[in-house]
């Protein structure tokens, strides 16, 4: 797990040019959207643009370097390696994910500096349950990376297109940008149902509350115990479904095969 | 004949590669999704925060609607050059393609063409969903003015944005050519920056000075213009003088591309980077 989690920060740290290209989407997101609500004059609710940002580099990060990461890796011939090595995949899978949470931090704080330095977006946080949302939201976002990246293993250059087509309708249904579920929501009950089946919604519309609201632990407990729970299921079911599609990659020998 | 050949098969090449890597009909759908929730996305912000302001107009969502779907015609130019030159490196296309004795500015041209053919259908689709999910959204109609004309008008104005569009595809081609590395880095950020300053979501008098002047020397400023002339305001006056500044920012934006293109492609020779991988 270490292991793997040093060469994901090793990487990217060693590598600077690699901020600036995590930054790109999310700050110019981001910063399209404040304008958007700005523009309207509604200067208040920059604030949800540049949070929604934030998250965004950490979705994007999930889908760009969990989800494909197995898919790439048995292009380039490393997964065969991982299997043959006595290290428990799940480990490499959560090494992954740590290393891509830090590796995702700086360009998420250079999102919310300059985003703030923009717009001097102002915020009332209660920060132990901003601190515990963010926790528990990135646990379930890489939870949710984990069991894509064994769903994506069974495909091949379709994953590419896959994680085109579903990150913008995810962006949308989890409300990165604005409210997508309760009170001020512009969808029906049956779609904010659907969209609150994406841990990134839950978290989201738990971190406005909390970061803009000051709402403390007590008023987004349930949240919390929701995304607690999608983490836990997640990654049993990532861990399930990669053990299955390992097993039927090895009876028809698709592991090592690197382009379709 | 060397060079519309060279052209037509360059596009089909491009076409092929954007839509026949599976059934056409789902690579149609696929690239339709992300553009058209980027659209919702749009319409449902302001609609969050202009409904909760009490500020709502039906002609404002239209703005956006139109700008954001048109967007999805942009911002798809600014990764073409580099599918078609940093990638092509990769793969020993490119490589056949310099050697070819039409050498690649009509290869560049033809695969903004098959961009240009594939995203039109997609700004046609996202428009229309998003004009009907607004309704049932929102409960809200954009307020667009939908005829043959007006469709006609639009459909004109992303013809005439094409000089436009090859201009931007040569400059990125010519760092394609360069870059080994990180090759989608620029292409992000100018499909992002084309966001904020091609008046796709917001008019450009909101950024702040000198910037708004950016804004306002983008030819797809004037797409926009042109497009929203014609879908919201039935403006022929509006319509005519930003087709106007649409074909000579796209005449300026297409010869200086070509220039740098060129430019690029000897400096690249003379390097000896034109086939250069990193392994």
């Amino acid at each position: 797990m270490y292991s793997r989690a040093w060469v994901r920060v090793r990487s990217t740290f060693g590598e600077p040019a690699w901020l600036a290209v995590n930054l790109s989407v999310p700050l110019l997101s981001s910063l399209a959207m404040a304008l958007l609500y700005g523009s309207v004059g509604l200067s208040k609710y920059t604030g949800f643009a540049i949070l929604g940002g934030i998250m965004l580099a950490f979705w994007g990060n999930v889908l760009w370097s969990m989800a494909s990461q197995f898919n790439w890796d048995k292009e380039e011939g490393i997964f065969e390696i991982y299997l043959v090595s006595p290290a428990p995949i799940t480990a490499i899978l959560v090494g992954m994910s740590l290393g891509g949470i830090l590796a995702t931090l700086p360009s998420a704080t250079l999102v919310a500096v300059i985003g703030w330095l923009f717009f001097s977006t102002s915020i009332n946080p209660s920060w132990p349950s901003v601190i515990l949302t963010f926790v528990l939201t990135l646990a379930s976002l890489y939870a949710m990376g984990m069991l894509l990246s064994s769903l994506y293993l069974a495909y091949g250059r379709e994953a590419e297109s896959l994680n085109n087509a579903i990150g913008e309708p995810i962006n949308l249904l989890s409300g990165l940008y604005f409210p997508s579920i309760g009170f001020g929501s512009p969808f029906p009950f049956t779609i904010q149902f659907i969209a609150s089946l994406i841990p990134l919604t839950i978290g989201m519309d738990a971190l406005r509350k909390s970061v803009f609201y000051a709402s403390g632990v007590g008023s987004v407990w349930f949240d919390l115990v929701t995304l607690a729970v999608m983490a836990v299921v997640l990654l049993y079911l990532g861990d399930k479904a990669l053990t299955a599609l390992e097993n039927r990659g090895r009876r028809q020998g698709t592991l090592v095969v690197r382009l379709r | 004949m060397r060079l519309p050949r060279a052209v037509f098969a360059a596009a089909w090449m491009g076409w092929q590669r954007e839509m026949t890597w599976t059934n056409p009909a789902l690579s149609l759908f696929i690239k339709t999704v992300a553009p058209t929730a980027t659209v919702l996305t749009a319409a449902a912000v302001y609609w969050f925060g202009s409904s909760a302001a009490g500020i709502f107009t039906a002609e404002r969502l239209a703005y956006i609607v139109v700008g954001a779907s048109l967007y999805a015609q942009v911002g798809a130019y600014a990764y073409v050059p580099t599918a078609a030159i940093a990638e092509g490196k990769w793969s020993n296309l490119y490589q056949q393609v310099y050697i070819t004795p039409t050498s690649s500015i009509p290869y560049v041209a033809g695969r903004c063409l098959a961009s240009f053919a594939d995203s039109a259908p997609v700004v046609v689709i996202s428009l229309g969903v998003a004009f009907y999910a607004s309704q049932a959204l929102f409960g809200a109609n954009p307020s667009l003015q939908v005829s043959a004309e007006s469709i006609a008008m639009v459909a004109v104005a992303l013809v005439v944005s094409l000089p436009a569009a090859l201009g931007l595809g040569y400059v990125l081609g010519a760092y394609s050519i360069f870059v080994s590395r990180f090759e989608w880095a620029l292409p992000s950020y100018v499909s992002g920056l084309l966001m904020i300053f091609s008046e796709a979501l917001f008019p450009a008098s909101v950024l702040p000075y000198p910037f708004s002047l950016i804004a306002q020397a983008l030819p797809f400023t004037y797409l926009m213009r042109a497009a929203r002339a014609a879908l919201i305001y039935d403006s022929w006056k509006v319509y005519l003088t930003s087709m106007f500044y649409l074909i000579i920012g796209g005449l300026i934006f297409l010869t200086l591309g070509i220039l740098v293109f060129v430019q690029a492609e000897h400096s690249a020779r003379a390097k000896g980077v034109l086939d250069r991988k990193v392994m």
